[in-house]
């Protein structure tokens, strides 16, 4: 964990301080004022030796203090804290639904599996998924909230359930529509792998009926990849919504993540980038600890 | 055939091999996938977007695609228009193109002539936004847009620049209507989406190289050495795969200054290795343990024999597999870059700048560049993505032979 | 099939079973041909076959229990059970009969038992599905059960998951499982083929007592007629999807009548007997289906001239397991092993699983790295050589794995599988003269020339076994470790292979390390036999010797598990 933590510091930092060369080159035309810019180099120790520029970008991640972002002056630690909250709203909601939907249908399918209904549900997921989610919202937007009015085009207030009620359920419904078509293909085989399983042979050998066969024996095996897939895909998840975020003007993680990349805003995406791998760490090591609670089979190794 | 051999088994050797070897393996695949009339289907779809991309690649088709043929925003010529509604060659003076999409619309411009069923909704549309007092980032699309399209500025030089350099079609000669429409600056949408599936595939399908080589290479690295290689290889792994891959391709977009058709195959090849890596060393470890390895290693074998003579080709479908699978990941996140403006370059067409110009075309009532660009991809991913379905099981070994009794 | 001897009123008639399973669109495969046999009450019925004999799928026909998607089972089969046809009978009808009136144990017991339900849950299912016994009341009667199959501290063990159990265990597990409500016919589908022999040996005696206590009958499935000797009343031998012949067990033993019967019951090495050549089923099916008569028996032993080639002192494996970040747990797979191996002879290693005798084959071929110990070989330690020097050595020992599937690379012709070695060697001046030795050698090892142009998946078990022979034999070796070469064979492949190893033994003088769980195999093949047990020599001695006279404790309980097949004058019935 340590050490995969340090390694994401460092990639982080050759691919900016390195890569990405000297800030003055980088912000040339995007600001004018010479002082901000020479501050700005002073902040990062740009003509320091490497390893002093090493350290300064540790202190800032320890202190999560990466100071002022380059194109608006907000403090970087509050951009991420204020940004958090809509982020969650939209996504919480989504991996819920998403969850219990795809998990159901996935038991459904794989109940009637090899049939015509199995078949067809699997080539829509595929047709489905190969029109690119851009799509989706582009068409979702125009016909829901432009033509039919459902929805509000797009923005975000400052109540909760307001957010949740009135502005985050097209792009809940964006997500849903296209999160459950990968999930279910995902989850169908995890079922169909434990259906296969010898205890579902002596399951039926016993005179266990088939529901509680699929609901309790291979459900219960099921979701152990289930959860684990889960949970390593989570902080991808905080991400994977920024184009939704963008198009709805859900002020978010993801979208402010657009915004410092057109902005060339490195101080944003280096915390964002870092932090959301440190949060990556530890749900892994998260998901492991829950994979050996719910897998009996990995305790006693 | 035996009875040759048996005679002078030596002499005729080298001439019976060709002749009576068994289908091996890849053939007995091939087989199987020929009885499946889907994945044939599919693959004949994925093959015919291929060859057009080295056709178009080539120069061969397309490639004056970039041609203001029609009058902006040429409507399908399938649709039928009204006596009244057939627009008179009357196009907007290039060079002004499009200002902002929304202030004053490109559509009202045409409101003259052409009925924009729209309108309504546009205008409709403003009034709302100026009455959602609830929103206040937010600030109506057309302000967002200014934001979200960098290029118009960009996009109006090269135009202009076309124009002086040569064959601007006398607006006498521009077309009315054109088979699927134009866009907004005229040029032919089959043209263009011919041209913008070349560079979404070809995207997809170099990056896929270069991440699936760097990921089979330190796949079967660490799988086969295991030890202090496997170990740095993993920890070089699990930083990668640590930080999310959309973000790690946005953070590399950020830092890579330049744009270029390179440049994004690289991004997409340098961060998405990471799953070829887990599934290629897994299968290593795999089969590092088999007893066809072992009894190579009994034989004497090399740790390069037994790595790429034995073990390779018995993972090889693992490989393209993730080719194909990779393939089909890369144009979709193209897309998705490209839409949002750090992909490929303004003067160059993808499925993903084709989205970004739909996106805004689409308030006007213009829906054929998206559904031009949306049903391209679709129609070669889901082929694609339906051939990679058929390739895995027929490559699957668990379906081989009968299930033992 | 003759009437006289068939139970006037049996508990389960099969009647023209015939079951075809769809292969794809175009090929369906007949894996049982219209067969009918009787099940009488409480009695024993083994089924006995080979692979692919369609054993297991009448099992599992009995149950309702083949996969509906591709499974036919012809309209005209019967299988009349308590006066009504299992055939076609409506899925919760089924339901109610399995695991109550009839009930199926299956060969992994580790598999076949929920991993993430403790076995107490998966006990009290049954019990409520079938019983209506809840919480407490079920509860106490899942240990009583546990009880009663022999599993130690019930009330303790009814809350571990199965994993937490050994193999023996898991499988009495099931047998709880099956017995739980009295059912009136016991399915045992190769109960014991993935056990140790001792473990074998427990749970054969506990099914043939719960029959007699419950008076239940038992169908037994298994490929080894050897282990159902004892408890069969009556014998059905099967052969590719037919009943080859069907009889009282007496009857069946001692006076089989089909040919192929008569092979299964000579062609497996017997403990009492060693003939020069095994039987094997050719000898059977052609000519007047009697077998070979006046076979020589063979002597094997050690003389005390024999030229020692391989003498192995104090050798021991340790495995290292990760524990915590910088500790780790060492755990001895062999311990102190010394021995030696003498020219042109056969020294056998038996043992449980667990007890190492494979890690001392792998070691020895440094497929593992020893830890410590010696192994001479023309007087130089092979051990302790540089990987450069050891290459002169490997080829003059070489190993013959299991699993005739896995050690073939499945991607060469064999061909390139055969003349792969020679090339690493420089063995043959060109690739000509290669392929010639080739030739010669799949001639020797009893395949047709074709084969060379073959793919390892075009061939059986034991022709793939055979190119595993021969692409050892390119080397021109001394020493030949065989790891449970023959274990994955059936029988009368088995001795087909037997009969090769001991060809090219007297051939070419090979010395053999033959590591097998098989006790008879062993006893068959060994001038010497060497018994381990958790890592340690336990015995060795000459092989004969050491059955007819074994020393220590663990020798006897291990010899005393070989399932004894059938003895005159034991007729139950």
């Amino acid at each position: 964990m340590a050490p995969t933590m340090l390694g994401v510091v460092l990639l982080v930092f050759l691919l900016f301080n390195w890569v990405g060369g000297d800030p003055a080159y980088v912000l040339a035309g995007k600001i004018s004022n010479q002082e901000q810019i020479d501050n700005i180099r002073r902040q990062l120790g740009v003509d320091q030796p490497f390893y002093v520029q090493l350290w300064i970008f540790i202190k800032q991640i320890l202190t999560a203090d990466f100071g002022a972002s380059w194109s608006t002056n907000e403090s970087v630690s509050h951009i991420l804290a204020t940004r958090l909250g809509p982020s969650l709203t939209v996504l919480v909601p989504l991996l819920i639904l998403q969850t219990i939907i795809a998990v159901g249908l996935a038991l459904a399918v794989a109940y009637v599996r090899g049939s015509l209904t199995d078949r067809m549900v699997m080539i829509i997921c595929t047709i489905g998924l190969s029109i690119s989610i851009l799509v989706y919202i582009i068409v979702f937007q125009y016909v829901f909230a432009y033509k039919l009015g459902w929805f509000p085009v797009q923005g975000w207030g400052n109540d909760f359930w307001e957010n949740l009620i009135k502005y985050a359920s097209l792009p809940i419904l964006i997500g849903l529509t296209v999160s459950i078509a990968p999930n279910l293909r995902l989850y169908r085989t995890f079922v169909l792998d434990e259906i296969n399983q010898d205890y579902v042979r002596t399951a039926r050998a016993k005179g266990v009926g088939e529901n509680r066969i699929m609901w309790i024996h291979v459900l219960r095996n099921a979701s152990i990849p289930i959860i684990t897939n889960l949970m390593a895909e989570l902080p991808g998840l905080l991400l994977g919504s920024f184009l939704i975020e963008r198009f709805f003007s859900i002020p978010g993680i993801g979208r402010e993540v657009i915004l410092a990349v057109e902005r060339s805003d490195f101080p944003v995406i280096k915390a964002i980038t870092v932090y959301v791998a440190f949060a990556t760490i530890t749900t892994n090591l998260l998901a492991d600890l829950m994979y050996k609670a719910v897998d009996p089979r990995v305790q006693l190794k | 055939m035996p009875i040759d051999t048996a005679l002078n088994p030596s002499a005729s050797l080298v001439r019976e091999v060709q002749h009576t070897i068994s289908p091996g393996l890849w053939t007995l695949a091939w087989r199987r996938l020929k009885t499946d009339s889907v994945a044939m289907v599919s693959l004949a779809i994925v093959a015919a977007f291929i060859l057009l991309m080295v056709v178009s690649g080539l120069g061969l088709v397309a490639k004056d695609w970039a041609k203001e043929v029609g009058i902006n925003y040429a409507p399908p010529s399938w649709i039928t228009l009204g006596a009244a509604d057939a627009p008179t060659p009357a196009p907007l003076p290039s060079g002004t193109g499009e200002p902002t999409h929304l202030g004053p619309t490109p559509g009202s411009a045409f409101n003259s002539t052409v009925v924009d069923p729209l309108a309504d909704v546009i205008n409709e549309l403003k009034g709302t936004k100026a009455a959602d007092s609830a929103v206040s980032a937010s600030a109506a699309v057309v302000d967002e847009n200014k934001v979200v399209d960098p290029l118009a500025d960009v996009m109006k030089d090269i135009r202009s620049g076309q124009a002086n350099a040569k064959d601007v079609p006398a607006a006498e000669e521009r077309r009315a209507t054109l088979p699927f429409g134009g866009d907004k600056w005229g040029r032919d949408i089959i043209a263009k989406t011919i041209k913008g599936s070349e560079t979404s595939i070809f995207v997809g399908l170099a990056a896929a190289v270069v991440a699936v080589f760097i990921g089979t290479v330190l796949g079967a690295f660490a799988g086969y050495y295991g030890r202090w290689v496997d170990d740095l290889l993993n920890w070089f792994y699990s930083v990668f795969s640590s930080i999310p891959y959309l973000l790690l391709i946005l953070a590399v977009a950020a830092v890579l200054q330049q744009k270029g058709t390179f440049t994004i195959v690289l991004i997409l090849g340098l961060t998405g290795w990471s799953g070829v890596f887990r599934l290629i060393r897994a299968e290593y470890l795999k089969h590092k343990g088999r007893e066809y390895v072992m009894a190579a290693d009994a034989l004497g074998a090399s740790h390069g024999r037994k790595m790429f003579l034995h073990i390779f080709p018995n993972v090889s479908h693992v490989v393209l597999v993730q080719l194909s699978i990779l393939t089909v990941g890369f144009i979709k996140a193209e897309v998705i870059l490209s839409f949002l403006g750090f992909g490929v370059p303004v003067d160059v067409v993808s499925w993903g700048s084709m989205l970004n110009e739909a996106q805004n075309e689409l308030i006007l009532g213009k829906w054929w560049q998206l559904v031009a660009a949306t049903l391209a991809m679709a129609t070669l991913v889901t082929a694609f993505s339906l051939f990679t379905d058929a390739l895995r099981d027929a490559l699957d070994p668990k379906l081989k032979g009968r299930s033992g009794h | 099939m003759d009437a006289a001897d068939v139970a006037l009123d049996p508990l389960l008639q099969i009647r023209d079973l015939r079951v075809t399973f769809r292969l794809d669109k175009h090929s369906s495969f007949e894996a049982v041909k219209g067969i009918s046999f009787d099940i009488p009450k409480n009695s024993t019925i083994a089924l006995v076959g080979e692979s692919g004999s369609g054993k297991s799928v009448t099992s599992l026909a009995i149950l309702g229990l083949l996969p509906p998607e591709n499974t036919i089972i012809d309209s005209k089969s019967q299988i009349i059970f308590g006066g009504r046809n299992i055939v076609g009978m409506p899925q919760a009808e089924l339901r109610a009969l399995r695991g109550a009136d009839i009930s199926m144990i299956f060969q992994e017991p580790m598999t076949s038992l929920n991993p993430v339900f403790t076995v107490g849950f998966q006990l009290e299912e049954v019990l409520h599905l079938h019983v209506g016994l809840r919480g407490a009341a079920a509860r106490k009667r899942s240990i009583e059960l546990m009880a009663e199959v022999g599993i130690p501290e019930p009330e303790r063990r009814i809350d571990m998951f199965p994993s937490q159990l050994s193999g023996g265990q898991q499988q009495r597990v099931m047998i709880a499982m099956a017995i739980a409500c009295e059912p009136k016919l016991l399915i045992a589908d190769e109960p014991t083929t993935a056990l140790d022999v001792t473990i074998q040996k427990q749970i054969l005696d506990l099914i043939a007592a719960l029959q007699k206590k419950h008076q239940m009958s038992v169908l037994f499935i298994t490929h080894d007629l050897a282990v159902v000797g004892e408890i069969a009343d009556r014998v059905v031998v099967m052969r590719n999807g037919e009943i080859r012949e069907q009889g009282p067990a007496k009857q069946v033993f001692e006076n089989p009548q089909d040919a192929y019967t008569k092979a299964l019951l000579k062609c497996r090495p017997q403990i009492d007997r060693r003939p020069a050549r095994l039987p094997v089923i050719d000898d059977f099916m052609s000519g007047d289906g009697r077998g070979p008569r006046d076979v020589q028996e063979r002597t094997r032993g050690l003389n005390p001239g024999d030229k020692v080639v391989l003498e192995v002192k104090n050798l021991g494996k340790s495995f290292f397991s990760r524990e915590g970040l910088f500790g780790k747990r060492e755990f001895k797979a062999v311990k102190d092993v010394s021995f030696s191996l003498a020219k042109g002879k056969t020294l056998g290693l038996v043992g449980e699983s667990g007890s190492g005798k494979t890690t001392v084959g792998l070691t020895l071929m440094r497929l593992h790295e020893a830890t410590t110990g010696e192994a001479l070989f023309d007087g130089r330690d092979i051990l302790a050589m540089s990987p450069k020097e050891f290459m002169q050595y490997k080829r003059r020992i070489q190993i013959i794995f299991q699993n005739p599937y896995a050690s073939l690379n499945p991607r060469f012709i064999v061909g390139q599988i055969l003349t792969e070695p020679m090339q690493i060697h420089g063995i043959g001046r060109n690739a000509q003269e290669r392929t010639e030795l080739a030739f010669e050698l799949l001639q020797k090892v009893g395949l047709p020339e074709a084969s060379f142009y073959k793919y390892p998946h075009e061939f059986s078990g034991g022709q793939r076994q055979r190119i595993a022979i021969a692409r050892c034999l390119t080397l021109k070796p001394d020493i030949l470790i065989c790891d449970e070469s023959v274990s994955a064979l059936d029988v009368s492949v088995q001795a087909q292979v037997l009969n090769l190893l001991q060809d090219l033994q007297e051939e070419f003088s090979l010395s053999y390390i033959f590591i097998s769980h098989d006790l008879a195999v062993v006893k068959y093949i060994s001038d010497q036999v060497m018994v381990m047990n958790e890592g340690e020599i336990v015995e060795i001695a000459n092989s004969d010797e050491i059955y007819r006279n074994p020393r220590e404790p663990y020798t006897k309980r291990l010899l005393a598990s070989i399932p004894k097949g059938w003895h005159p004058g034991q007729a139950r019935a």
